[in-house]
């Protein structure tokens, strides 16, 4: 078998599972389940980038989506007590809707792509490996040094979002005992407690009660 | 062996599922919020093909830009959520109406 | 034909065995030495029954485990609870592909190994999310969360520490990171020194990470019962258990071969004899040497486990955010410094 060959049937397996897992997101009924799916669709994707040789964006993908932001998605469904029934309704109705426009737009969108012309379009090399460079290399020199303003405003627009996301959700409730961690940090035993110099004492003799006389006799 | 119009259809392929996916969800938040980020992926793989086959780094660092950004609107969309969902106790698009005229 | 089918299929498999195999095994000493090292630090005796030294006290235990029964709970998600334990342990085990165990000695030589390895150990967290979920119990949901909060925050920081060290390095792969701390200055020439209190913040993450003690908070079991998995019992508690040492000897590793030198010798560049090959390893380096090494972190969670009382959990979000990550941010900008104006010797001949 042809590596070309064996790349083709990945880029198909991988291609029905993404596919699968994105009908799954948007018909399941339970939303923890539709969450999972949309990471399998990623997974699936992140692998297809693999296969065009686009390696820092696959793992990038895997690191930020899979890992961070679908695992914020699953915090708030699984936090939020959601009611199923109430916001699927109206779903059956919507459904012939939906595919209809949906097929609409795949039929108008592979029309006007021209898959026949595109279609001759053949992976080729590497575009990095004909620079001498690695993926990731070859899009570090792009992005630090031509694209090195996008890349300090998307730093900025992250500040931002995070800022925003704290601020937002941050809520102080009254009537709770709060413990500041910071004030128990910085505690001084100074400003606690007096420590009071005196002189030792001695126990006056006399006021020992006396020792019971045992009343064995020694041998 | 994988042509440019592989990577293009599974896009399209990809976004129409999203956009059915606006459409038939149309009352729950979460799955509308997910919808967007399949869309956005679908975009992601189109950009991705053609940096490849053409040769051009532009493409691939869009990418990574397309990613910062849709991290940090999920971020907010699903901290407006809990908000929403800490007021009103549902996200059902439907009944956030308050603000109808 | 058979040609390609040892190269491209059964060669491969082969050598996962190799790395697998004897992962599980160390898995399974691991547990006993944790037994045994904290019996003695506690004065007692440990495990002494079972073989000699009581040495085959964790094979027993296995073959206790994959006995008993796997009790599923009423209304819980039955797909999802058993498949929660798997998706620990595949990104436990997947990661070892790219660490290098010496010179050439690595399953997958790839350029962007540390992104592989920061991917693999993000996606632990999902296990353990879906076994508080799945299980529909209380504790088990509150250790999820607590535990996913909790690798979240911690994921950032040691990721931050690993960005020093590719500032230094400047390279993804980690038999490079190992390359470039070769010298002839001993151990000085290992990236410890010029990292010191990013090591530490590593390491500490590490633990964190792997949550064990003293961040065991997700399964504290004086505060909720034994976290994510409490409903789990039989081979999917075993599956949990081992994904846990496996990350755990990981992390050992990875601390040694980012800030220790990999399988470098601390005595390099100090002896230059010749001798027979069965000698020559100690100062030129080979695979014993990290695994001398990564013994020795390993022991030290065994130790942290036996010392310390349990963090509260606020103040374990308060120190992920508040002390690690600004710490990490600014040697950031110190390692940048230093590979600026060349303070650090980067490999033998630079």
């Amino acid at each position: 078998m042809n590596p070309q060959l064996i790349q083709l049937i990945m880029f198909y397996a991988f291609g029905a599972v993404a596919v699968g897992a994105a009908l799954a997101v948007i018909t399941l009924r339970n939303s923890v389940h539709a969450v999972l799916s949309l990471v399998l669709t990623f997974f699936s994707v992140a692998c297809i980038w693999l296969l065009a040789e686009a390696e820092f964006l696959a793992i990038a993908l895997i690191v930020v989506y899979v890992g961070a932001v679908m695992v914020l998605f699953l915090f708030v469904v699984m936090m939020l007590d959601i009611k199923m029934e109430q916001v699927r309704e109206g779903f059956a109705r919507y459904l012939p809707v939906g595919i209809i426009v949906a097929l609409v737009m795949l039929a108008e969108m592979i029309g006007m792509i021209g898959v026949r012309a595109m279609g001759l379009h053949v992976m080729g090399e590497d575009p990095a490996a004909a620079a001498g460079l690695s993926n990731t290399a070859w899009l570090g020199h792009a992005l630090y040094t031509q694209f090195l303003l996008p890349f300090e405003i998307a730093a900025i627009i992250l500040t931002v979002g995070i800022v925003a996301a704290v601020a937002l959700t941050l809520r102080h409730r009254g009537g709770v005992r709060h413990q500041s961690a910071a004030e128990q940090v910085a505690v001084d035993p100074r400003t606690r407690m007096r420590i009071v110099k005196m002189a030792s004492e001695t126990m006056p003799t006399e006021t020992v009660p006396p020792v019971a006389p045992s009343q064995e006799t020694s041998p | 062996m994988i042509t440019l119009a592989h990577f293009i259809v599974l896009g399209a392929v990809l976004f129409c599922i999203a956009v059915a996916g606006v459409f038939i969800n149309r009352k729950n938040v979460i799955v509308l919020l997910m919808a967007i980020e399949l869309m956005l992926l679908a975009v992601n793989i189109n950009f991705v093909a053609f940096s490849r086959f053409l040769g051009d780094v532009q493409g691939q660092v869009f990418v990574f830009f397309i990613l910062t950004v849709a991290a940090a609107e999920s971020a907010i969309g699903l901290a407006i959520l809990t908000l929403l969902f800490r007021n009103r106790s549902t996200i059902n698009v439907a009944e956030i109406d308050s603000m109808k005229g | 034909m058979f040609d390609q089918f040892w190269t491209h299929l059964l060669l491969p498999v082969l050598y996962i065995l190799a790395i697998v195999v004897p992962l599980i095994l160390a898995v399974a000493m691991f547990v006993y030495w944790e037994r045994k090292v904290i019996g003695w630090m506690h004065v007692r005796m440990g495990p002494n029954k079972i073989g000699p030294l009581g040495m085959l006290q964790a094979f027993a235990d296995v073959v206790k485990l994959l006995i008993k029964e796997v009790i599923l709970p009423t209304n819980s998600s039955k797909f999802l609870y058993y498949l929660a334990p798997m998706l620990a342990l595949v990104p436990a085990f997947a990661a070892w592909a790219v660490v290098p165990f010496g010179e050439k000695m690595v399953l997958a030589n790839v350029n962007a190994g540390v992104l592989y390895l920061l991917a693999m150990t993000s996606l632990g967290v999902y296990g353990i999310i879906l076994a508080g979920w799945a299980s529909n119990s209380r504790y088990a949901l509150l250790g999820a969360m607590r535990s996913a909060a909790q690798v979240i925050s911690y994921e950032l920081a040691m990721g931050m520490s690993v960005v020093c060290v590719l500032v230094l390095t400047g390279s993804l792969n980690l038999t490079d990171i190992v390359h470039a701390q070769a010298g002839n200055k001993g151990f000085f020439d290992w990236y410890w020194l010029p990292l010191l209190p990013v090591f530490i913040i590593y390491f500490i993450s590490g633990v964190a990470e792997t949550n064990r003690a003293p961040f065991d908070v997700a399964e504290g079991e004086s505060e909720i019962v034994a976290g994510f998995h409490v409903e789990y019992s039989g081979s999917a508690f075993a599956i949990f258990f081992l994904a846990e040492y496996a990350s755990m000897i990981l992390v050992s590793f990875l601390a040694a071969i980012f800030f220790m030198g990999g399988w470098l010798s601390p005595l390099q560049g100090w002896i230059t004899a010749d001798a027979p090959r069965w000698i020559n390893w100690i100062w030129t380096g080979g695979f014993i040497w990290l695994f001398i090494k990564a013994f020795l972190f390993s022991f030290l969670f065994l130790w942290f486990r036996a010392s310390f009382p349990r963090y509260r959990y606020d103040q374990i979000m308060r120190l992920g955010w508040k002390v690690f990550i600004p710490i990490t941010i600014v040697w950031v900008f110190v390692a940048g410094l230093m590979k600026y104006y060349g303070w650090v010797t980067i490999g033998t001949g630079a």
